[in-house]
């Protein structure tokens, strides 16, 4: 488990093993114990490299100039200056820290340059730098979802479902763990023990639409919890819930929107899909296997090229689904074959609108035109009452190093600003139905959803 | 299981021409209720399902059908059953089934009065033959000076008896081809059409033609209503028109070729069976295709996209194709 080591001082925040009940609980002889433990840290790492003494300011201050960063100054050769504004500068002392094997010093590195980039951006600069996860961990956060943060930071754990069950799963070892303060309750306290372990994970990475669904349905199940509850038998309760809302929302929605879009799916098809979809996967390779015969075009496009990994599942197996694979610019030759568009989502606002990964909306403007219908396949789950127009309001920017890692883009002159948006919103005119655990429903009536469901929140 | 057989009854019923398909088959499954033996609940649905798809097997439009089924499926499986006794809940239910049945029969009316206020002196068209659409005509005819054109609707050419029953009541009325409709586009008002369903993208099922009318009048500019009972409303989604249930691999098939047998003797036998004059004289005598064989190749609704549609007129209110279908959302979804 990566848990981070090198860059800090252990606080005695963190260096407290993790579940420990806070201090006021212990016995004399614990506090004894753990006070030594502090101090024996403390002397080793006094033994440590001297640039210490030069590290704790830099923190103090919340803004790591390059050069004070230790990491960079003793694993990479030349320390890029730190007020220079050239920041082509920046970004090949970054790219050499990030080849540098050190994780630790190469992402810190990053986050620097992210930061000054972000001064760069003109227009997009609102979007907000991804700011890979910093090595500091703040409070008391559980080694699990400091593990998890950097899953998500580095793109290894990025799909709307799948950060949201990894994110539950982590919450359940994490409310294990927990022990409630004396004078306290669960139900009033676990919360505030959770937020900061929220507040690291967004650190990571933007909060998903799927991700905040979730900690507010679990926001709720918690402060319902009887306060009278045996503790280890609300923690069960909780985590019951959890279970129950990964399987109920996510695992059987997606069964229902197999069978749902399947029902869809006819003899010969012509299957077009963009990048991947974990729900589209599912639905293409269960109208496979009841033997109709399809085949697929995956369309897919750079940063991430994810339709890759799509493409990989569909044709890897004992009977492999007939697929072509091809980039952005020949959409409109290969659209005259096409008999349907089958794509997935991150979320899906109240007036339609349809938030997916970046190219998305092209896919089904262009399918529109040729009057393809366009199915967006997504879990009621993913509802946001929001409202948004357009995708420049609020996005995310692929960072630098996930980028990287698919695509070369060396020899780039420093001058050109890199922008690199991982979603946009799809119009509700573009799509013809949003496939659903509670049928196909047309985008104009998804606001309708909710209230049918009897829900007063998703 | 008793021995009831369903498609009588519902043929039956049907007789009645104030009845629509839809609330026939929901009279026919409270009859299949009163003759079921069943003894709890799940025997029930499954005995009225199983009805319901004997129905939908039998009718000549199986969509309107299947609307008013599943509407009724929808009500038993919901209904609240907390009675004690079993053969009470299935009197209530054949009950409610039977009330319902006759207050849905009072629905055209407040439909034309919905829809009256749409109608200005001038020029209507419509497609078909519906009731729904001729009682609105009627009422508007009372106080406005319409005039109706009226398409044949091939192949069932039932435009005619609109246009013989609105004659009869002293509308001015005339027939026009299915393929003059865009001629006549630019002299009427607005179109109005019944339908066979409303399904939940919004859209229209209708008899065929429908479709074209709407995209002519969208293209000409001028309205298109719809009128529909809202027991046609219809949990379906069609993407397009081949994913109608009533689409079928005969419908637009092409015939075997006639001019098979002009091939070398000694290639294939196939041709033996090919009809004589063919045979005679391929080229000069023009292959005889009949009207059945026609209108068997040929679909009997098509589906009308929902941005195709101005408004519904329904017994919940008027409503956009957007209302529709939150309406639906909202009826099942629940």
């Amino acid at each position: 488990m990566p848990v981070p080591t090198i860059a800090d001082p252990p606080q005695p925040a963190s260096a407290k093993p993790q579940g420990q009940p806070s201090q006021k609980s212990m016995t004399k002889a614990e506090r004894r114990e753990l006070q030594e433990r502090q101090r024996a840290a403390k002397a080793a790492l006094k033994g440590q490299p001297q640039q210490q003494g030069k590290k704790d300011p830099s923190q103090g201050k919340q803004q790591p100039s390059v050069g004070g960063t230790p990491g960079a100054q003793t694993k990479t050769k030349p320390p890029p200056t730190p007020q220079k504004k050239a920041f082509g500068g920046d970004i090949q002392g970054a790219r050499q820290a990030s080849a540098s094997k050190d994780t630790g010093t190469g992402v810190i590195a990053e986050d620097a340059m992210a930061k000054q980039v972000s001064h760069g951006l003109r227009i997009f600069s609102h979007f907000g730098q991804p700011k890979p996860v910093s090595h500091t961990v703040k409070g008391d956060i559980h080694p699990e979802i400091i593990r998890l943060a950097l899953l998500f930071s580095e793109f290894k754990i990025s799909g709307a479902n799948a950060r949201c069950i990894a994110m539950l799963t982590a919450f359940k070892q994490v409310i294990q763990d927990y022990t409630t303060p004396s004078h306290n309750t669960l139900s009033r306290h676990l919360m505030t023990h959770l937020s900061p372990q929220i507040t690291h994970l967004v650190s990571a990475r933007p909060m998903s639409v799927t991700m905040g669904n979730a900690i507010r349905e679990l926001k709720v199940e918690i402060s319902n919890m009887d306060i009278d509850m045996v503790e280890q038998d609300a923690k069960d309760a909780l985590c019951l819930k959890i279970d129950n809302y990964i399987r109920d929302r996510i695992i059987i929605a997606d069964e229902v929107i197999e069978e749902n879009a399947g029902n869809k799916i006819k003899d010969g098809d012509v299957i077009l899909t963009y990048a991947k979809s974990s729900v589209v996967e599912k639905v293409l390779l269960a109208a496979h296997s009841e033997r109709k015969k399809i085949s697929v075009i995956i369309i897919d496009s750079k940063p991430l090229l994810e339709g890759k990994v799509l493409l990989k599942s569909l044709t890897s197996g004992p009977s492999p689904i007939p697929c072509t694979y091809a980039l952005l610019p020949a959409l409109p030759s290969l659209l005259n074959q096409v008999s349907m568009v089958l794509v997935g989502a991150h979320a899906l606002f109240s007036n339609g609108a349809v938030y997916s990964r970046a190219g998305t909306a092209m896919v089904s403007m262009m399918a529109k035109a040729r009057n393809v219908p366009v199915l967006v396949c997504c879990e009621t789950y993913k509802f946001s009452d929001g409202v948004m127009v357009d995708g420049f309001s609020k996005n995310e920017l692929a960072p630098t190093t996930v980028i990287q890692k698919y695509t070369h883009l060396e020899n780039l002159p420093s001058s050109i600003e890199k922008l690199n948006p991982l979603y946009d919103l799809t119009p509700p005119t573009y799509i013809t139905a949003v496939v659903t655990e509670v049928g196909l429903i047309p985008p104009s009536s998804i606001s309708s959803i909710p209230l049918a469901l009897g829900k007063t929140s998703l | 299981m008793s021995s009831f057989d369903i498609c009588p009854a519902f043929a039956r019923i049907l007789q009645n021409r104030e009845v629509s398909p839809p609330l026939a088959a929901i009279l026919a499954l409270t009859e299949l209720i009163r003759h079921e033996d069943a003894g709890t609940m799940f025997e029930l649905v499954q005995a009225v399902e199983e009805g319901a798809a004997a129905l939908k097997k039998h009718a000549s439009n199986p969509i309107s059908v299947d609307a008013g089924c599943s509407l009724f499926i929808a009500f038993v499986t919901l209904f609240p059953h907390d009675s004690a006794n079993f053969s009470d809940l299935k009197k209530e239910l054949i009950r409610q089934g039977q009330v319902y049945a006759a207050e849905a029969l009072a629905y055209r009316q407040k439909i034309a009065e919905l829809a009256f206020g749409f109608i200005k002196d001038g020029s209507i068209l419509t497609h078909s033959y519906s009731r729904v659409v001729m009682q609105a005509l009627l009422l508007a005819h009372k106080r406005k000076r319409i005039s109706v054109f009226v398409t044949e609707a091939r192949p069932r050419g039932l435009g005619i008896k609109t246009a013989e029953a609105l004659t009869a009541a002293g509308v001015p009325a005339t027939v026009i081809l299915d393929s003059a409709v865009a001629y006549v586009m630019d002299k009427v008002d607005f179109v109005l059409v019944g339908s066979e369903a409303v399904v939940e993208s919004g859209g229209l099922v209708n008899a065929v033609g429908s479709n074209q009318i709407a995209i002519i009048a969208r293209a000409a500019n001028k309205p298109f209503y719809a009128l529909a009972e809202s027991y046609k409303f219809h949990r379906l989604f069609p993407l397009s028109q081949y994913d109608l249930p009533s689409h079928n691999s005969k419908i637009l098939s092409f015939p075997r070729p006639l001019l098979a047998d002009r091939r070398p003797p000694n290639q294939s036998s196939s041709s033996t069976e090919s009809t004589a004059p063919t045979s005679d004289q391929p080229d000069l005598i023009p292959p005889r295709i009949t009207q059945e064989q026609i209108s068997q190749n040929n679909p009997d609704v098509d589906y009308t996209r929902p941005d195709l549609i101005t408004l519904v007129f329904s017994d919940v209110g008027s409503l956009t194709p957007e209302g529709v279908s939150q309406y639906l959302v909202g009826m099942f979804a629940g």
